[in-house]
This record gives C-alpha cells, sequence and structure tokens, in this order.
C-alpha cells in the first residue's frame, strides 16, 4: 500500500515533465480546433487565442481584435473580457504555451537551427503599451481609420488573412490588393525575428499575453518553486530561453509557462494548482 | 496571502468573468443604424451578432457616435480583413 501511495505521489509530482512531452501534440490540437476543420465559422464567439478572425481558416473571433473594434465604437466588450478574465485567472499565460496557434507558429520556426539572441528584459514591458495604446487609446479616440488601430498593424492578420487572400486574387486573376506599408514591414521583420529570438511576439508585443500575464502571480495553476528541493544548480536558467531566473520569480510577467524550466533534475519546479493539497497543508491536517 | 484568501480571490474572479461573459452573450444588445430601403431603421443587435458583424468589418461608428451597419440586410457583408 505505501509504495502505491509513494508511486502516485511521484507521478503527481512529475505531471509537468510527463506533459513536456506531448507539448507539441497539444498544440497540434488546438491549432486544429481554431483552423475550423468543420467550415462552421462560430464568429459569434470568441477565443482565448491570437488568431486572426478575417483568416480563411478561422473558428472564433480574435479577442484583441473585438476588443479593438468595440473600443473604437465605444461598446464595452463583454462578451470578450468576460473570457479572457475567466481563462486568465484559470490559466494565466499557460494559454500561451500550450494553446494560442501564433505561439506555436514560432515554437516551430525556433525548431529550425540558427543562432539565438536574448532581448533586453525592458523590451518585455512593449507589450503593455501595445495594449493600452494600439488596442484601447487609439480605437477610442480616433477610430478604426488610424494607421495605427491595431488590427492595421497585427502580424497575424497579414499572415493569416491578408497573405491567402493576396494568394486567392492572384489565382483569380484579380489585382493583389497589398497590406499597408506599415502592416508589410512588421509582417517581415516578424518572420525574419522568428527565426533568430525566441517568441519575439509573444515576449515584446503581444496585447493578449500582456492581458494573461496580469493573471499570472494569482492564476488557479501556476508555477510552484519548492525551495526544499532546489540545490541551486541554475540548471533552469539554462532551461528557460526567455531570460527568466524561475526560482527567484516562477510566475513571471515574461514567463509563458513552456514548462521547460520543470526539466530541472531534483524536480523543484513543478506545475501546481491552489486546489491541490500539498505536503504543508496535509501536516496541518495531522496537527488539527 | 494565504492559500484559502487565494482561493477565494481566484473563485471570485471566475465567477466575475463568467458573469461579464453570460451578461455579454445573452442580455447585452446595441442600437445600430441598418440600411434599408434607401433609409435607415435603428435596430437592436445583440453583442454576439455585433462581434460577427465587426469581424467582417461590417459595423463602425458614424460622425454622430452612432453605430452604423455598413451594408443592408440581404446584402453581402465586406467579407474581406476589415482593415
Amino acid at each position: 500500500m505505501q509504495t502505491l501511495v509513494a508511486m502516485v505521489k511521484k507521478m503527481k509530482s512529475n505531471i509537468s515533465s510527463k506533459l513536456l512531452g506531448w507539448r507539441m501534440w497539444i498544440q497540434s490540437a488546438f491549432l486544429v480546433l481554431w483552423l475550423d476543420p468543420l467550415g462552421l465559422r462560430l464568429h459569434t464567439m470568441c477565443s482565448p487565442v491570437f488568431h486572426c478572425y478575417s483568416c480563411p481558416l478561422a473558428t472564433f473571433a480574435c479577442p484583441i481584435g473585438i476588443i479593438a473594434q468595440f473600443s473604437a465604437m465605444h461598446l464595452f466588450p463583454f462578451v470578450a473580457v468576460g473570457l479572457l478574465v475567466t481563462v486568465g485567472i484559470l490559466f494565466g499565460t499557460l494559454i500561451c504555451g500550450w494553446v494560442c496557434p501564433f505561439g506555436f507558429l514560432q515554437d516551430m520556426a525556433a525548431k529550425i537551427p540558427t543562432p539565438r539572441f536574448d532581448l533586453p528584459k525592458f523590451t518585455g514591458y512593449f507589450k503593455y503599451v501595445v495594449l493600452i495604446v494600439t488596442v484601447l487609446a487609439i480605437p477610442y479616440f480616433f477610430g478604426e481609420e488610424h494607421l495605427l488601430f491595431f488590427c492595421r498593424i497585427c502580424p497575424a492578420g497579414a499572415l493569416e488573412a491578408r497573405v491567402p487572400s493576396m494568394i486567392n486574387q492572384a489565382i483569380a486573376g484579380q489585382s493583389v490588393v497589398w497590406p499597408n506599408a506599415l502592416k508589410l514591414i512588421i509582417l517581415i521583420l516578424f518572420l525574419i525575428a522568428i527565426f533568430f529570438v525566441k517568441r519575439p511576439w509573444c515576449r515584446m508585443l503581444c496585447p493578449l499575453g500582456a492581458i494573461f500575464s496580469l493573471f499570472n502571480r494569482f492564476s488557479a495553476f501556476f508555477l510552484r518553486f519548492n525551495a526544499d528541493k532546489c540545490t541551486d544548480c541554475k540548471r533552469c536558467h539554462k532551461l528557460c530561453e526567455f531570460g527568466i531566473e524561475p526560482e527567484k520569480s516562477p510566475n513571471d510577467l515574461g514567463c509563458v509557462r513552456c514548462l521547460e524550466c520543470t526539466k530541472c533534475g531534483p524536480d523543484a519546479l513543478n506545475l501546481g494548482s491552489i486546489f491541490e493539497r500539498t505536503e504543508k497543508d496535509n501536516e496541518k491536517i495531522k496537527t488539527e | 496571502m494565504t492559500k484559502e484568501k487565494k482561493i477565494f480571490v481566484v473563485c471570485l474572479l471566475i465567477l466575475f468573468g463568467a458573469a461579464m461573459f453570460c451578461y455579454g452573450a445573452f442580455f447585452n444588445s446595441a442600437k445600430v443604424l441598418a440600411p434599408s430601403d434607401d433609409k435607415k431603421v435603428e435596430l437592436s443587435k445583440p453583442e454576439t451578432s455585433l462581434i460577427k458583424l465587426a469581424s467582417v468589418g461590417g459595423v463602425r461608428r458614424d460622425e454622430f457616435g452612432r453605430i452604423e451597419q455598413t451594408f443592408a440586410e440581404g446584402e453581402k457583408p465586406p467579407e474581406t480583413c476589415p482593415t
């Protein structure tokens, strides 16, 4: 019986490293869900991920696009904000690391062996500026016609909607409508950057990641650091490709919860939830 | 923050988010001016319809601050990327 309990405990403690082996498959499964395989076009509802609704293959509406459009109409987007608050408080940026198709695209590009460069830490705050300025303020004060209206500069929109549309126009023999110059420049910079920086969009500019990161410190699922198990080997620093020191800040604003750091030998970092009982809780119950 | 307090705050925020989502999905609506036979009629559109319309560039705010539909009922919406 004791062996069985020990086995169950071990399985529970290693859940992150077990999940990690499936990460690419989980991302692929969600990608299929977002790409509307049944042609349902459920655009009356938002998804919690960054995927342009103008994409010919989009099951749901993009929450950031909807927030920007509603801001331009001076309406409060209850559906989009309610969804993001609910999902954010449950998972935080776990959505970015495991569910988002745009993050998955960048992860795939990162598999190509090219030299990688790190970004200065302050660039992680740009995404909050993008959220406040291009998604909320500019649409509210200047409407959707402004050049810096978020959808007009979004690389996901350019890649997932404008490029397929241009290909369609070219195939049909119609004149090709190009995106505006700024959108084109951002798309080209993004396509170059994904081969030299790990997840550049998520780390620097993603407004959806900015929203989810605000929930990281108190979300129901979080990265648990067990100081008793830590041997201070700093392996987690090497495993983290986002320049975070997981033992100091396991639920950092810049973390996308890819859970790579949980590969560290002593099992000091693990995916935890506020609803599970820890060893401390068990001891407390015993003493009571 | 103790664990109990954290669970309380998380549950409260989940309820808050879910309530906001349900209000938007089932109860919220906005007045929209839709073109119909050379004139504009005011329609009450639920938020879910507005989301769909926004995703095809089918609604915008006019110079008087009213929300107007960019195509008449029965017509095809702009369809392509609104930007």
